[in-house]
């Protein structure tokens, strides 16, 4: 065990797996000799060089393109946008070549896409987006969202792992402010949920960087019993766990951090409409960031942002419904 | 519902007696009294709850009165048309010296009109079905979540009695829980049920461990008893005993390519069952001889097709709620129809006109994954067809040209419990075809 | 021979001459690597498309062929070409026009009939149309319907080729329409940055649908190759052996490390864009014009100066197609039943296997 960040954890993912696996390579723009701007890859190019370590062009399409093609010859290519907002230079590349290349023609794409995404610092309407959703819409991707540093480094493996295009969305929020307790070496974390506090009165499910928002609002909310669900993984989507926190708890808030319409939340929404309907006692609540782009001022961005105040208000609500 | 009036020197005796809930029904029990000697009661007002082996329901007083006499005790059963009780109507009804004060503000009553004392001693029994004014409870316009009416379902708590702490009074799963787990509820009057209790759980310091939790709704565990059946179980198993010594019960086995069905119910959002229905029904219609009764010696074919869809109730028995004039039903409707029944099979909701008048049954445990069983004819009608799970097989198929192949198909076995006193295993034959015929050609 | 030559314009597409490109016709100049029997193999793989075409076409108008379809005629030197150079650890991303270069990596004509009626044997089990289709086992990724993509995937091989230090190449054809696209740019770029064994064939048919080249590109795009830092060679795409002497060179230089080459192909699309294209916007000029430069006379004519029985392979393949036809016409469709299956991998991911390389110089070691 070691105290990391939840930025190393996901250094420490990408390190092991170079360690141990030489197909593995990560590819993006100024991660070589600059370290990324996270720094995630920062050191790395003095360790496996820079064929390993790859300073790409600025190419966005071509970073996903040249994954698949590296993939399907036997690479296993961990590509980083630098931010998630530019995948959208990206999607046809990872949607219409990756995603359904399996389908297709049996053909394994084994790339992992790395997605620093979220907002919360002033990046603004092309720094600070959550696209996890066009891509849960995209048949033939895997999309996971840790939300803890434990988490971070078990998921990348589990996703560097996988024969499959996986989009790792790692929240730029929770780099240097998520530190906790993660295993050394190579460990999977499985793509199921994760109940982050169990609770009988009301769950609140969410991932990402809105997990750390629902336990802070949630943790002595008027002595009510809430529950935590944290999905890690949106696809697949662990159906069971939330059908299950539901049928535990009978009320249910789903926090998104990306934009309300059709957001993962949306989809866990109609889930429970769906199958969990017989176990609800009041309407299925959401929290989410109104469809506008992410704005720049601190007041405009907090206003749009989920923040534990929000999340505290609509369980409040839903708690007395 | 039945009633007769004898003239007295004071005022109109009317009869309350045992309804007939179906056609099959001889016998009711009385579960509990609402009223006792001496009450004022409204028209429609519930003097009694009756079970049958068809139906639970209520007995609603035919007009206002007053309750003279009670004949038949709680847990007693009776034949169809016993009395049950008296009430007296008219200017002569006296309140007996030895009763209480008439109620006028009991639960399902709160909301009627000022008693009508001065009702004409010939006034006509309300046509109204009486469940309207029970089902809205006591009319307050509360509404209830999915989860509080399944629990309330579940352990027949009558929720216009429940007191709601949530918005507005509003009835939340917490309050029905305390009221299920705290034992505050009446018995159950369907169930024979041990007292027994287990001990209440140690207060948890600490919240569980999701994934070791039960779920907080779960009633204690019921002791396995043997010595007890419920009232329905019981009349269950007399009726089906019945038909098995009167039928000269036969059955007749199809196998049916479900594959066109499979795929066209998708699209039409329906269960496979409405396609089997649909299919019965025309097949009633080709082979009318099997959509008839047998009573005795009186056979008697019906014009039109009235299905009965048995539905389970779990622990409690099953019940057979009937679509009348099934025939002008589509696939869509016939859906629509099995969806509203079963629903209000197991919230206790049917009414009499529900459960009676069947011409032929349809029973479909399939969903639990059974292929194949030997339905018992719900008497007096002649034939049951059995619907069971849909499994997919590989089965010979052939094309235009005869050539054979393999393929997977989504198969049914259709199973017809027919009667040898009404008709003959080739006309059972025919008859399974063609609804055979039917499935297999859906969408084409 | 074809590649020392230029464009024929100085720079600028010309509306009013659509761009041809035309080799010295017969000589076979481009023969010095092929035998005669590699000649007759590039003949055989253009009679196969032309036949397979041809009688799918027929097939679509009987109402066999489901969605739409499209052909190669007259292009058919582009693929065979390009693809006989190629050897068996090489890995190609096949475009539309191009189905020689799947029979030469050995996809059997049964199986592509198959694919083309959308039956269960087909390539991609029905699940993909058309030519839309790669078989993973010979070394081939299927295309996408958004050109160039495959140019990008083709990098990626090319990149990892040259990461773990293999003496392979990869290859990819694409039209005159996909230069004007992001992707084209992105992969000649990252090429070019990082001078990757990587052949790009800009297969220049004149339309891409309706569109002409003067409303595609201001500037040749053979020449744009220098701007990314590599050759660019235009070649005669009406001719295999100059399509294939063009290709040899270009993965000779791929394999060498002195990184990537565009080869474009001047061909012309002799029929519409899909069946359903009259192509009223051609002149008739100048499909009449590109008749003269038939790929398939021009490679008849000189393996019959050799001596070679023409007549008697043309039988010998339309017997071998009108049996692929029968076979494929008695097996089943797809059932729906495994329609959800395999949208992932659940077992281990299984990388591109080799194709087939019949060029007699991998034979005798001439390939490296």
């Amino acid at each position: 065990m070691a105290t990391m960040t939840y930025l190393q954890a996901i250094s420490s993912a990408l390190r092991d797996e170079m360690r141990a696996d030489e197909s593995v390579m990560v590819m993006g723009e100024d991660i070589g000799v600059f370290g990324g701007a996270f720094k995630v890859t920062d050191g790395m190019i003095e360790e496996f060089g820079p064929d390993r370590v790859m300073d790409t062009p600025l190419a966005e399409s071509a970073i996903i393109g040249c994954a698949v093609g590296a993939a399907v010859v036997g690479l296993r290519p961990v590509c980083e946008m630098q931010f998630s907002d530019f995948i959208s230079c990206g999607f046809d590349q990872l949607v219409n070549v990756a995603g359904k290349m399996h389908y297709r023609q049996g053909l394994a794409v084994p790339i992992t896409v790395r997605l620093p995404s979220g907002g919360g610092f002033s990046g603004g309407p092309f720094h600070s987006q959550n696209p996890e959703a066009l891509f849960m819409h995209s048949p033939g991707i895997k999309v996971v969202a840790p939300s803890t540093a434990e988490d971070a480094k078990g998921l990348l493996h589990a996703a560097m792992h996988d024969p499959n295009p996986v989009c790792f969305m790692e929240h730029k929020h929770l780099y240097r402010r998520v530190k906790g307790d993660v295993r050394e070496g190579v460990y999977e974390t499985p793509f199921t949920a994760r109940i982050a506090r169990p609770g009988s009165d009301l769950v609140v499910i969410c991932y990402g960087a809105m997990v750390d928002v629902a336990l802070q609002a949630t943790e002595d909310l008027d002595g009510a019993s809430i529950e935590v669900l944290d999905l890690r993984s949106l696809v697949p989507l662990d159906e069971d766990a939330i059908l299950g926190s539901v049928a535990r708890c009978s009320k249910v808030v789903i926090v998104d951090e990306a934009n309300m319409t059709c957001a993962a939340g949306a989809q866990v929404a109609a889930l429970i409409a769906e199958k969990g309907f017989e176990d609800l006692d009041g309407p299925v609540t959401r929290v989410a960031t109104p469809d506008v782009p992410i704005p720049f001022s601190p007041p405009l961005e907090q206003a749009v942002l989920p923040g534990v105040d929000r999340v505290k208000e609509a369980c409040r609500e839903l708690l007395a419904y | 519902m039945s009633s007769s009036h004898t003239e007295t020197t004071t005022a109109t005796l009317v009869d309350i007696t045992m309804p007939q809930m179906g056609v099959s029904v001889a016998e009711g029990t009385i579960v509990a009294w609402r009223v006792e000697v001496g009450d004022r009661v409204e028209a429609d007002q519930t003097l009694c709850d009756i079970s049958t082996d068809k139906i639970e329901t209520e007995v609603p007083s035919p007009t206002a009165g007053i309750i003279a006499e009670i004949l038949v005790e709680v847990e007693q059963t009776v034949e169809v048309g016993v009395v049950l009780a008296r009430l007296a109507v008219g200017d002569g009804a006296v309140v007996p010296a030895s009763a209480p004060a008439p109620v006028v503000d009991s639960a399902p009553a709160a909301n009627a009109p000022p008693a009508a004392t001065g009702a004409p001693a010939d006034a006509p029994a309300p046509t109204a079905p009486p469940s309207t004014a029970v089902a809205r409870g006591n009319g307050n316009g509360r509404r209830y979540s999915p989860v509080v009416q399944r629990i309330a379902a579940e352990h027949n708590v009558d929720l216009s009695t429940v007191t709601g702490t949530g918005r507005g009074g509003r009835v939340r799963k917490q309050d029905v829980l305390a009221l299920v787990g705290g034992g505050a509820l009446v018995d159950p009057p369907l169930h024979i049920e041990s007292p027994y209790r287990p001990d209440p759980p140690a207060p948890a310091a600490a919240p569980v461990p999701a994934a070791a939790s039960a779920p907080a709704a779960a009633a204690p565990p019921v002791p396995v008893s043997g010595d007890g059946l419920s009232r329905m179980r019981r009349q269950i198993g007399e009726h089906m005993k019945r038909s098995l010594e009167v039928a000269a019960t036969c059955t007749t086995w199809a196998e049916a390519d479900m594959t066109r069905v499979e795929k066209a119910r998708g699209t039409l959002g329906v269960t496979a069952l409405a396609y089997v229905a649909r299919a019965t029904v025309e097949a009633l219609r080709e082979y009318p001889a099997l959509n008839a009764w047998l009573d005795g010696e009186q056979y008697t074919r019906h014009a039109d097709v009235n299905l009965g869809i048995a539905v389970s109730l779990g622990d409690d028995g099953l019940i057979v709620p009937v679509i009348h004039r099934a025939q002008e039903l589509s696939v869509e409707g016939l859906a629509a129809r099995i969806r509203e029944l079963a629903g209000k099979a197991r919230n206790r909701q049917l009414t009499n006109d529900d459960v009676s008048g069947g011409t032929f049954t349809i029973t479909a445990p399939g969903q639990f994954g059974s292929i194949m069983a030997t339905p018992v004819i719900n008497q007096p009608q002649v034939g049951i067809l059995d619907f069971e799970a849909v499994v997919k097989r590989p089965v010979v198929i052939s094309d235009e040209d005869g050539s054979d192949s393999i393929a997977i198909r989504s198969m049914t076995i259709l199973g017809l419990s027919w009667d040898h006193r009404a008709l003959d295993g080739a006309l059972s034959a025919q008859f399974l075809s063609a609804i055979r015929a039917r499935l297999e050609s859906v969408g084409s | 021979m074809a590649m020392a030559d230029t464009a024929p314009t100085a720079g600028t597409a010309q509306a009013d001459a659509p761009k041809v490109k035309a080799s010295d016709g017969v000589t076979g100049a481009d023969a010095a690597h092929l035998t005669q029997e590699d000649r007759t193999a590039l003949l055989r793989a253009m009679l196969q498309m032309r036949g397979i075409e041809e009688r799918a076409m027929s097939l679509y108008r009987q109402g066999k062929v489901p969605g739409s379809f499209y052909d190669g005629y007259g292009q058919e030197a582009v693929s065979a070409g390009a693809a006989f150079a190629m050897a068996a650890e090489d890995r190609l991303c096949i475009l539309h026009r191009d189905l020689a270069a799947h029979l030469i990596r050995g996809v059997t004509p049964t199986r592509i009939f198959s694919q083309y009626m959308g039956r269960a044997a087909g390539i991609t089990h029905g699940r993909d149309g058309n030519v839309h289709f790669g078989d993973k086992d010979l070394g081939c990724v299927g295309m996408v319907s958004m050109l160039p993509d495959m140019m990008l995937v083709a990098t990626g091989m090319a990149m990892a080729f040259k990461i773990r230090g293999e003496a392979r190449c990869a290859l990819t054809w694409f039209g005159d329409g996909s230069t004007s696209r992001g992707d084209f740019h992105e992969a000649m770029n990252w090429a070019g940055v990082q001078k990757l064994p990587v052949v790009f064939v800009l297969e220049n048919n004149q339309y891409a649908y309706s569109t002409p080249l003067d409303k595609q590109f201001a500037v040749d795009p053979v020449r744009r190759a220098e701007a990314y830092g590599f050759e660019g060679v235009s070649v005669d795409g009406n001719d295999a052996e100059a399509m294939f002497e063009a290709t040899r060179v270009a993965r000779e230089r791929a394999i060498a490390g002195d990184g990537p080459t565009l080869i474009e192909a001047v061909t012309m699309r002799m029929h519409g864009h899909a069946a359903h294209d009259d192509m009223k916007y051609v002149p008739a000029e100048q499909v009449q014009e590109w008749k003269q430069r038939d790929p398939i006379e021009r490679q008849e004519k000189r393996l019959a100066e050799l001596g070679v029985d023409v007549e008697a392979l043309r039988a010998e393949v339309a017997a071998e197609l009108d049996t692929a036809v029968t076979e494929a016409l008695a097996g089943p469709m797809p059932t729906p039943d495994n329609v959800l299956d395999g949208l992932f991998c659940e077992g281990e991911a299984e990388p591109l296997g080799d194709g087939h390389a019949p060029w007699s110089g991998f034979a005798q070691g001439g390939g490296r």
